[in-house]
């Protein structure tokens, strides 16, 4: 495995120091109705876009720094004091990143510029009622039509599509040789035959919206489709997910190290039997075993996305991101868990903040595939893929 | 020691088995098969049931409504119970205030209050933790004082769950501020209907209204609902604290998940084969039934050992206690895990039974996330898990 060697520079520093201050001054004391509304947060949307975030892992062209790495601090200062708002960003890029490893030269003059202002909002869609991690099962189609495409078919927990000005869908498509592929398609906001359904209520991630999406022969023209009919466009997505894979790690090292930061304040200013409860040497140990795991996350998540910053891709990165995603996320589970049993009958009540980041947690072990996956692809570094029976 | 059933204790199970099967209404059935939460009518309903049959206070001393089963009976019908699955007579009721009534009460409060307890006429609630007294509860600040020919209360309870439904509340008050904190503790029972009582609820992770805040603002309890002696409240306290503890492993409970999950795997595909056939799932399901088997075993043995059936409650109940919480969120985990996506939809009015589900292809999975929520207070309540480790180190420990 290579070594990279990060650090961060002067103006990584500075933008980490300002996104924790703005989270914690201007963030922090919208997270609790954020999430028991249930509301898009437009006027954090309205925030993160006067920071000029929505392109930061991106080229300087568009605005951002070019670098994963800062992007993952961004989520992660962002997710110690609000989910909701680190995953804003989070959806944000998935589009931008997706059109730009796969998007034409007119796709993304169309579309990138106002992602990355702001000005627009996209969504990404592929899961279905019954394909979840099996992509290949996926059954909304694209039949081609002269100038373009008829969309059929139904998809579900689409973040962000009810407020999305467009969506990219991901559907089947025959092609001359009678084969199917999967294609990624631009589908517009207020196009005929496509209709966002009702909003879900949900048990975590409750402020960016999910909901499904159906289509009742939707007319695509064929400018709106990504990369040549045959699959290679949405290859090249799926590509592009992957290397942004340690993003998602960067998610669960927030939740982890913003229950750490809610513990911590509760422990020390909590009595019983005379003496503040951080007095009790078993919930220390607790504490200390919760930083311990949050910090090593966080170490395999800057490392992967250093990776990625170094230009390191393929196999070598694909163990490196599959490590930090499989074990953030376990982790975040598990020291929100903690945290909720260090509130004691608090950490059930939706008075006090810290069952947010338990549900969060969950949400995120659910919707981000299993690790089993991440396991696999660890294993296939080491040795080799098994032989086939 | 052994362990296996006699031929008169698997007669008695099949016997509560057929009871079960025949007496537990339908709709009830279907909602504890569900995970839905059940309203106050059908809860009073069911255990009007068991009343009628004699077996809503297997437990208690038979002069006062107890079957006299000997613990591996009691044992077997708690378990059969939760396979039904049927819902417990109220926990308030039947295993705390009840059998600290016939351990402290005067006979008069006996007659007045055991049947209607045992028959949920009259529903209790606990009125014993505080903002500031949870696993600390001797620190209590509620006070009362005697006026006249009884007590006027003046504070605050927490995490009073039912407080909502209830008709009465066993209430933990201090009536001596200058002496040694648990021994100025009075022991008293309240109208619900009294004035003065406000009941604020606490929405929990769920979503769910379980639990409330009390507000008592000179309240009048009559000194005839004072349960024992002035000032020695806490001796009674810690013998209801100490029968919650033997009942709380519900490991019928978590057998009843893990047969569902199993249930439900069949049936949810994966990668195109039915989950039941996944290696990993099968693993998961393995673990924790072995781990569920040595929870059942080590219950047995606590139950078999002489001097079981006395009152005094067994500290190493503290092992069942923590280790039942612990299978039973692993239970609920392992549930959510089969439900995957389906399980991330919140609908209210269908975990209160109250509409069908909005999306009836997954109705199985609506309620997982918010019962796997809700059991994270097991580790909490009943005394939080960090207190039974106090207990089993130093009452069985020694040290």
């Amino acid at each position: 495995m290579s070594q990279a060697d990060y650090s961060f520079s002067e103006d990584q520093l500075a933008i980490r120091e300002l996104i924790r201050r703005v989270a914690r001054e201007k963030v922090a004391p919208r997270a609790d109705e954020i999430d028991r509304t249930a509301e898009y947060p437009h006027d954090m949307f309205a925030l993160l876009k006067d920071l000029g975030l929505f392109a930061l892992p991106f080229s300087s062209s568009y605005g951002g720094t070019g670098s994963l790495l800062t992007a993952c601090v961004a989520v992660e200062e962002f997710g110690r004091v609000c989910y909701n708002t680190g995953y804003l960003l989070v959806v944000q890029w998935t589009a931008f990143g997706a059109l730009y490893a796969a998007g034409n030269e007119e796709q993304k003059e169309r579309l990138l510029p106002g992602l990355a202002s702001g000005e627009l909002r996209g969504a990404f869609s592929i899961t279905e009622a019954h394909s979840g991690s099996d992509v290949s099962g996926i059954k909304t189609r694209a039949e081609r039509v002269p100038a373009g495409y008829r969309l059929t078919g139904a998809k579900i927990w689409c973040t962000n599509s009810d407020i999305a000005d467009f969506v990219l869908v991901a559907a089947k498509c025959k092609g001359s040789d009678d084969r199917d592929s999967i294609n990624l398609f631009i589908v517009e906001k207020g196009t005929p035959g496509f209709t966002v359904g009702r909003k879900e209520d949900k048990m975590g991630a409750r402020g960016v919206p999910s909901c499904p999406l159906f289509f009742d022969g939707a007319f695509i023209p064929e400018a709106n489709r990504m990369g040549p009919e045959g699959g290679a466009g949405f290859r090249l997505v799926m590509e592009a997910l992957n290397t942004s894979r340690p993003v998602v790690a960067a998610r669960a090292v927030g939740l982890a190290q913003g229950a750490i930061d809610h513990s911590v304040e509760f422990l020390k200013n909590r009595n019983a039997f005379g003496r503040p409860i951080a007095d009790f040497q078993g919930l220390r140990w607790m504490l200390a075993d919760m930083a311990m795991r949050t910090e090593a996350a966080r170490q395999l998540t800057y490392r992967a996305a250093s990776l990625v910053d170094a230009g390191v891709a393929g196999r070598e990165l694909a163990a490196a991101a599959a490590m930090a995603k499989c074990f953030a996320s376990d982790v975040a589970m598990q020291v929100a868990t903690d945290a909720v049993q260090l509130f004691g009958a608090a950490g059930i009540s939706n008075e006090y903040p810290i069952n947010r980041y338990f549900r969060d947690a969950k949400v995120v072990q659910i919707i981000e595939g299993t690790n089993q996956v991440q396991r696999n692809i660890i294993a296939n570094s080491l040795l080799g893929r098994e032989s086939k029976r | 020691m052994d362990l296996r059933f006699t031929a008169e204790e698997l007669s008695f199970r099949e016997e509560v088995r057929e009871f079960f099967r025949t007496a537990l209404p339908a709709p009830i059935r279907a909602k504890c098969m569900l995970g839905q939460r059940l309203t106050r009518e059908e809860l009073k309903r069911w255990q009007r049931i068991l009343y009628d049959k004699g077996w809503a206070t297997p437990a208690w001393a038979p002069e006062w409504g107890g079957t006299g089963w000997s613990p591996v009976k009691q044992y077997i019908f708690k378990e059969e119970l939760h396979l039904a699955p049927a819902p417990e007579p109220l926990s308030f009721n039947v295993n705390m205030i009840g059998p600290t009534l016939i351990a402290f009460g005067t006979t008069e409060q006996k007659q007045r209050f055991l049947p209607n307890i045992a028959s949920l006429d009259y529903w209790f609630c606990q009125g014993f933790s505080e903002p500031g007294a949870g696993s600390d509860l001797a620190s209590l600040r509620t006070q009362a004082r005697r006026e006249g020919d009884g007590y006027v209360i003046n504070g605050q309870k927490l995490w009073t769950s039912t407080a909502h439904l209830a008709d009465w509340c066993f209430l933990l008050v201090r009536t001596d501020p200058r002496a040694k904190k648990q021994q100025g503790i009075t022991y008293l029972l309240m109208d619900m209907k009294t004035p003065g009582i406000t009941v604020r609820p606490i929405i929990t992770l769920d979503g769910h209204h379980e639990t409330n805040e009390l507000f008592l603002e000179e309240v009048r309890v009559p000194i005839t609902n004072r349960l024992g002696e002035e000032n020695r409240g806490w001796d009674y306290a810690k013998y209801l604290l100490g029968q919650e503890r033997s009942g709380i492993a519900r490991v019928g409970v978590s057998k009843m998940r893990v047969r569902r999950a199993k249930d439900l795997a069949s049936r949810v595909m994966c990668e195109g084969r039915p989950l039941s056939e996944d290696a990993q799932f099968r693993e998961r399901v393995a673990a924790l039934e072995v781990e569920l088997k040595a929870l059942e075993v080590t219950q047995m043995r606590l139950i078999s050992e002489p001097g079981a059936a006395s009152k005094a409650p067994d500290p190493k109940a503290s092992i069942l206690k923590m280790k039942g919480s612990e299978l039973q969120q692993a239970a609920t985990q392992l549930l959510l895990e089969v439900a995957g996506y389906d399980a991330l939809e919140y609908d209210r009015e269908f975990l209160r039974g109250e509409a069908a589900a909005a999306r009836m292809e997954c109705d199985w999975a609506l309620t997982i996330a918010p019962n796997h929520y809700w059991t994270r207070h097991v580790s909490i309540v009943g005394g939080s898990n960090e207190i039974q480790r106090n207990i089993l180190a130093k009452q069985v420990l020694g040290l």
